[in-house]
């Protein structure tokens, strides 16, 4: 059932190089997304400013990189914390309607996402903006016989390395702990005497940070323009439909699903491009409402199904 | 009170994806006063994308026609100009509203700018009931009555059509087409393909039709490049703008279709998004009726001027709108004593040749669109920056 699992037919050789860039674009769309996953899945914030999260990032990227390896790490400690930092401030505003509805998160959010995308346009202009790699990255390198961009292949490396950790760090982790906990129970989390606002407080400052990494290291591949934020937003927003929430594994393999369907499906037929993702999205809905794996990930740790 | 639980929050937020879906963002902030003019004064209502998806253009095109303004001491014809600038932002929705604001509230009695062939079929209907000329700078759907409206920049299958004999006779081989799916991509491509296999010119695509990608969501064109490989293509022929015009020549420079030759439409590396395909653009060959280093006397005091105030180079969209000024400036001096819109109206019609930063041109008696030279550019480098040079003459096109 899942799309990129679908037999190839005929020659498998010209799809060799959109399956290879569906995992970098979905190794994006994940690190990117997981942060929304726990705002939503651990919070119960539907964090809709998590797009311009990544725009910050971006933006940072593109301000910061001059194609050096110091400038480089530079942009993604300053990205990273600069979107941190702005998932806290976001906590703070949500404060006070932290026990509404969806739709009071979801207008309030969308509202700071409208403002700050406005910001941004604001501070930066409303081109899109060059980012400056280094020399080494910035070229294609040969991948069995195809030519293949050299960032996207570090990409891969790269994002597949913040996968792990983050798995690990979720899995092996108090801090893991307790968001796993708050997953299942909430109130019950709230018994044991841990402060919901300080976890939540924690949880978009994580997803600020995550969405920032993305958007600096992502920037050569979803750039910075005015209309990056939403773009990521609706990307992640089908991620978490289609992954389910609370779990690292099924948000990776939903954002790799995505990015294939992107990539691969794309290739395959490219008339049906503007519906795929779409029409994959309801397919998932109709057959199983709580996302791919959720079920079977909630059954096989114990938990309510 | 409990937490929600997961199918709720699922609910909601397949809600919030549906809302996504239907939101337009709108936005329509409207500038100027309603100080009625001097004597002589004559009020021109400019509407163009100072917000939204298209700011980039139309902040050119009321800079263009600003300029024109500043370099003729703030009259057009001998007559002292109040421009009233308003915000057409990302299409007909907005630009209908703030297009009656002008016409109706300001009670201009010339309207120029508008970005969007979308917007400027909305705004059509307002113009007719007013009876006021409209000098358009970029957007042109081919209205069917035109009998008060003017365009200064071309109509979307020009561009591809002056190129196309060019690129027969230059690519030993096919060419692949492949352009966004919105009209302004399918017209801008049609212009292209249409002459290319008039003149002999044959297709590399599969089925002999161009390959449409879904805009504005693709960011990634990789998939595509693939085909274009599979196709056995000697060169490709694009129309991309804006950010997938980034994306699309950012990618293709690292795909395994670099080597081929990239023939466009010149919006592909025009303006900003030059600045911001970089190395990537290097020698892209695209078609335009405008570049920056045009060797005439107006051209060289319009780029002068603009360089006063701008950091880069005027684009197309820029000349356009400075145009429109010029237009209106010949008009109005034409227009007698008391020039009302329907005697500014007469007398653009009675124009003739116009000298301009793109060389001389006139209006067609048909589609009141340019008859006009198109040009051969090729990004290239240009003292620190790469700027788009041009390296020939292609088709006179239009009428």
């Amino acid at each position: 059932m899942m799309p990129q699992a679908a037999p190839v037919l005929g020659p498998v050789d010209p799809y060799l190089i959109p399956a290879l860039d569906g995992v970098a674009y979905g190794l994006l769309l994940f690190v990117a997304a997981s942060g929304l996953v726990f705002c939503f899945g651990v919070a119960n914030i539907l964090n809709l400013a998590h797009g311009l999260l990544y725009a910050i990032g971006a933006y940072l990227a593109a301000g910061l990189m001059d194609g050096g390896w110091g400038s480089l790490l530079l942009a993604l400690g300053v990205g990273t914390l600069a979107a941190a930092g702005a998932g806290g401030l976001l906590a703070g505003l949500l404060a006070p309607v932290a026990r509404r509805d969806h739709l009071t998160q979801a207008l309030l959010t969308f509202g700071v996402a409208l403002g700050g995308g406005a910001l941004l346009v604001t501070a930066f202009g409303p081109d899109s903006l060059p980012v400056r790699i280094p020399a080494a990255l910035d070229r294609s390198v040969e991948v069995a016989g195809y030519r293949y961009a050299a960032y996207r292949l570090v990409f891969i490396g790269v994002a597949a390395l913040i996968a792990v950790l983050l798995w690990l760090a979720v899995a092996r982790t108090r801090a893991g702990m307790l968001v796993r906990a708050a997953v299942d129970d909430a109130d019950m989390v709230a018994c044991l005497g841990v402060n919901p606002a300080r976890i939540r407080l924690g949880v978009l400052a994580a997803a600020g940070a995550l969405a920032g990494a993305a958007g600096v290291l992502g920037a050569p591949i979803i750039g910075p323009a005015p209309t990056t934020g939403d773009t990521v937003l609706l990307l992640s927003l089908v991620v978490v439909v289609l992954g389910g929430l609370g779990s690292v594994q099924g948000t990776l393999l939903a954002a790799l699903a995505v990015g294939e369907i992107q990539s691969l499906g794309v290739a395959l037929a490219p008339t049906f491009a503007p519906f795929l993702l779409f029409a994959a999205m309801a397919l998932v809905l109709a057959v199983r409402a709580r996302g791919l794996p959720g079920r079977f990930l909630r059954l096989r740790a114990g938990g309510t199904a | 009170m409990p937490f929600p639980t997961g199918t709720s929050r699922r609910r909601a937020l397949t809600g919030v994806l549906l809302a996504l879906g239907l939101t337009v963002a709108s936005s329509a902030c409207n500038s100027g006063e309603d100080a009625g003019g001097t004597p002589g004064t004559i009020k021109i209502g400019l509407l163009a994308s100072l917000s939204g998806t298209y700011e980039a253009v139309g902040t050119e095109i009321r800079d263009g026609f600003e300029l024109y303004l500043r370099m003729h001491d703030g009259k057009l014809g001998g007559h002292k100009i109040d421009l009233i600038v308003a915000d057409e932002g990302n299409g007909a929705q907005t630009a209908v509203p703030a297009a009656t604001k002008l016409i109706k509230q300001d009670r201009v009695q010339a309207l120029t700018g508008i970005v969007g062939g979308g917007s400027v079929a909305g705004v059509a209907p307002v113009l007719a009931e007013a009876k006021i000329p409209f000098v358009g700078s970029n957007g042109n759907p081919g209205l069917k009555d035109v009998s008060r409206s003017w365009f200064t920049s071309y109509l979307s299958d020009e561009t591809g059509a002056a190129i196309a004999e060019y690129v027969r006779d230059n690519v030993k081989g096919e060419v692949f087409a492949i352009g966004p799916n919105y009209q302004g991509g399918y017209d801008q491509l049609r212009g292209f393909t249409d002459t290319f296999k008039e003149v002999g010119g044959k297709l590399a695509n599969p089925d002999g039709k161009t390959l449409w990608t879904p805009f504005p969501q693709t960011t990634n064109f990789l998939p595509y490049f693939a085909k274009i490989k599979a196709s056995g293509a000697e060169a490709v022929y694009t129309f991309y703008a804006g950010t997938a015009a980034v994306d699309f020549v950012k990618q293709y420079a690292q795909s395994e279709i670099k080597d081929l030759p990239l023939y466009a439409a010149g919006f592909l590396t025009e303006g900003g998004v030059l600045n911001a395909q970089g190395e990537a653009a290097r020698n892209i060959y695209s078609v335009l009726n405008y570049s920056p280093d045009l060797d005439n006397a107006e051209n060289r005091s319009f780029v002068a001027a603009w360089k006063e105030n701008h950091d880069g180079s005027p684009t197309t969209y820029a000349m356009a709108s400075y145009d429109a000024a010029a237009v209106l400036d010949k008009a109005i001096g034409a227009a007698g004593d008391n020039p009302t819109a329907e005697s500014i109206n007469k007398a653009i019609a009675g124009l003739g040749q116009i000298d301009s930063p793109r060389g001389t041109w006139q209006f067609s008696k048909t589609t009141h669109s340019p008859v006009q030279k198109w040009y051969l550019r090729q990004v290239r480098q240009d003292g620190r920056a790469l700027s788009n040079t041009v390296v020939g003459d292609l088709a006179t096109v239009g009428g």
